[in-house]
């Protein structure tokens, strides 16, 4: 609502937002834009002259093997999402509903998510030893002869890397996944049991589709946070053994700062850029069909 | 004991286990940095290690680049970074959610799409524009960009457009401007959100790995992340040293967190679900 002293003292909108819009404007927009320029170029940091090179980048990047492995181990990553907000519902269900100690527990879950990514990793990495770890101990001590080599093996190296980043995500998932709970309407649920329903037959066709507009967030900020990551895997194993681990926002890294292509990263980031904002407009669009206020 | 009680004890139980699955990592991490290195894998796991070994922790704690080093460095950055962001991002959402003026929508429109560019195309130019300024190698390039976050701002707005109007018309008729009603009235009314936003700002730059790694190359201005990956790649079959360093990168963060615990929890959910 427009009211007569919002109006006169309109000009100090500028002085309020003013220093924050400067260094958006430094350090986010003249950034992006200058990067949009280096696609086209064949910058490289450590050579002196830059040229205007074209479609150049994008036309090696399509034709680059490495930059398709690193879109299947995006996907491959990805993968680990909606299995953390799977995990996260169940949790979060038992833990809104009959338990004691509910915020200790709720705490205990949420512990790997505020913790060092960088720390975190190199933990898993000795948990996941392939000869001598403890995940393996214990495997082999419940009766699985050939476990599997975990990080060691190009097979196994990106389910490795799912399971951490599941167990990294729950927490936060369960914590979104509680608030939206909190907002269930308890008569809902006691209509539900005076007419007989079982503890499964609520969980299926009250609560899950009540809390669907967070799934749905869940599941399209989880991927967009995702896709963007890379310092975990850049800890642990630096897109190996081979490229096994090398996922897109690692491969636009490596490329960067390794070997200094920085017109080739700055084309590959963009591309990265094309995925992340087609996630936005499908959470645009369903948030309308999705999301009840 | 009637059936409930008992019903709620037994689930209590489960997800009490299945809970120590989710911290089992940290704890595997503790007992590790005090065992010897014969007894690193020893199966079944010596959960409560025969003899304390402290010389893994001394070693990560004194010696060159120790942690005190990593810790001071961390600190400065958490610290500027967050007093920066919290005072320009309440100013900002103040402007935004409070303040009608010309352009304001179309502003908040750029804020908004910055949020879908990746932190990967801005790395470079970044870096360039760092170099080009002096600042690439100093703690500047992680404190001066860590001034302005545009999560902050939306958190900030979202709350001060929760405080009805009213208040800012009646302390407007009694003479107040716009500064006035911003530092004695709408301020000390969001101090809830003001730390729920500190501690979330301070526990992303104490983590934060990524910039560091792009941005920063002398050991001596090391952060956290950055000095524990420096220490395990040169100690990197000394597993109980590895574990011992891993415990000085996490346990802050677990301090902050159950100092802070409600405020985080509360902040996160708020984001996701309000924003």
């Amino acid at each position: 609502m427009k009211t007569s002293w919002m109006k006169r003292q309109q000009h100090l909108g500028y002085l309020f937002i003013g220093p924050n819009m400067i260094g958006v404007i430094l350090f986010f927009i003249i950034p992006a834009i200058y990067s949009f320029y280096l696609m086209f170029t064949d910058y490289k940091f450590m050579s002196p002259d830059t040229n205007f090179v074209g479609l150049d980048n994008i036309q090696r990047m399509l034709g680059d093997e490495v930059f398709y492995i690193a879109i299947k181990n995006t996907l491959m990553f990805l993968l680990s999402v909606p299995v953390s907000i799977g995990l996260a519902f169940i949790v979060a269900v038992v833990l809104n509903r009959s338990v004691y100690l509910k915020k200790l527990l709720r705490a205990l879950y949420f512990m790997p998510y505020i913790t060092s990514g960088v720390a975190v990793a190199f933990v898993w990495m000795l948990l996941f030893q392939p000869n001598n770890g403890p995940i393996n101990g214990i495997l082999r001590a419940i009766g699985i002869a050939h476990p599997p080599g975990w990080l060691s093996t190009m097979e196994s190296s990106m389910y490795a890397i799912d399971i951490i980043w599941v167990w990294f995500m729950l927490g936060y998932n369960m914590i979104i996944y509680l608030a939206a709970l909190q907002e269930v309407s308890g008569e809902l649920l006691e209509a539900a049991k005076i007419d007989g329903a079982r503890t499964w037959q609520t969980v299926r066709s009250i609560l899950w589709p009540l809390v669907s507009p967070t799934t749905f967030l869940l599941l399209i900020t989880g991927l967009i946070m995702s896709i963007k990551q890379f310092g975990i895997i850049q800890a642990i194993t630096q897109g190996g053994p081979g490229n096994s681990t090398t996922v897109l926002s690692l491969f636009i890294y490596q490329n960067a700062f390794r070997y200094y292509e920085m017109g080739y990263a700055s084309a590959v980031s963009w591309a990265l850029f094309v995925i992340i904002m087609i996630f936005t407009v499908v959470q645009w669009l369903g948030q309308k069909r999705w999301v009840h206020y | 004991m009637n059936k409930a009680v008992f019903n709620k004890s037994v689930i209590t139980l489960v997800m009490l286990f299945l809970s120590i699955v989710m911290i089992v990592p940290f704890l595997w991490m503790i007992s590790t940095s005090f065992k010897t290195p014969s007894e690193v894998f020893q199966y079944p796991i010596q959960w409560i290690p025969v003899h304390f070994n402290w010389s893994h922790h001394v070693k990560v704690w004194t010696g060159d680049n120790s942690f005190v080093l990593y810790y001071l460095n961390s600190l400065k950055v958490a610290v500027l970074s967050t007093i920066g962001a919290v005072t320009l991002s309440s100013l900002a959402a103040y402007g935004f959610a409070r303040i009608q003026f010309r352009g304001r929508d179309t502003m908040f429109m750029v804020y908004l799409s910055m949020m879908m560019v990746p932190p990967q195309v801005l790395f470079v130019p970044k870096f360039i524009m760092f170099d080009w300024a002096g600042i690439y190698n100093t703690h500047w390039a992680l404190i001066l960009p860590g001034f302005f976050t545009i999560f902050g701002v939306f958190m900030m707005r979202q709350f001060f457009l929760s405080v009805p109007y009213e208040i800012s018309e009646a302390a407007f008729i009694d003479g107040a401007g716009h500064f006035r009603i911003f530092s004695r009235i709408i301020l000390p009314m969001a101090k809830p959100s003001i730390a729920t936003l500190a501690i979330i700002d301070f526990s992303w730059h104490w983590n934060d790995y990524e910039n560091a790694l792009v941005f920063l190359i002398d050991h001596d201005l090391f952060t956290v992340p950055l000095g524990l990956q420096n220490f395990i790649l040169e100690n990197n079959v000394d597993y109980n040293g590895m574990m011992a360093a891993a415990t000085a990168g996490i346990i802050p963060m677990i301090i902050v967190f159950l100092i802070g615990q409600k405020y985080i929890i509360e902040g996160v959910a708020s984001s996701a679900v309000k924003g």
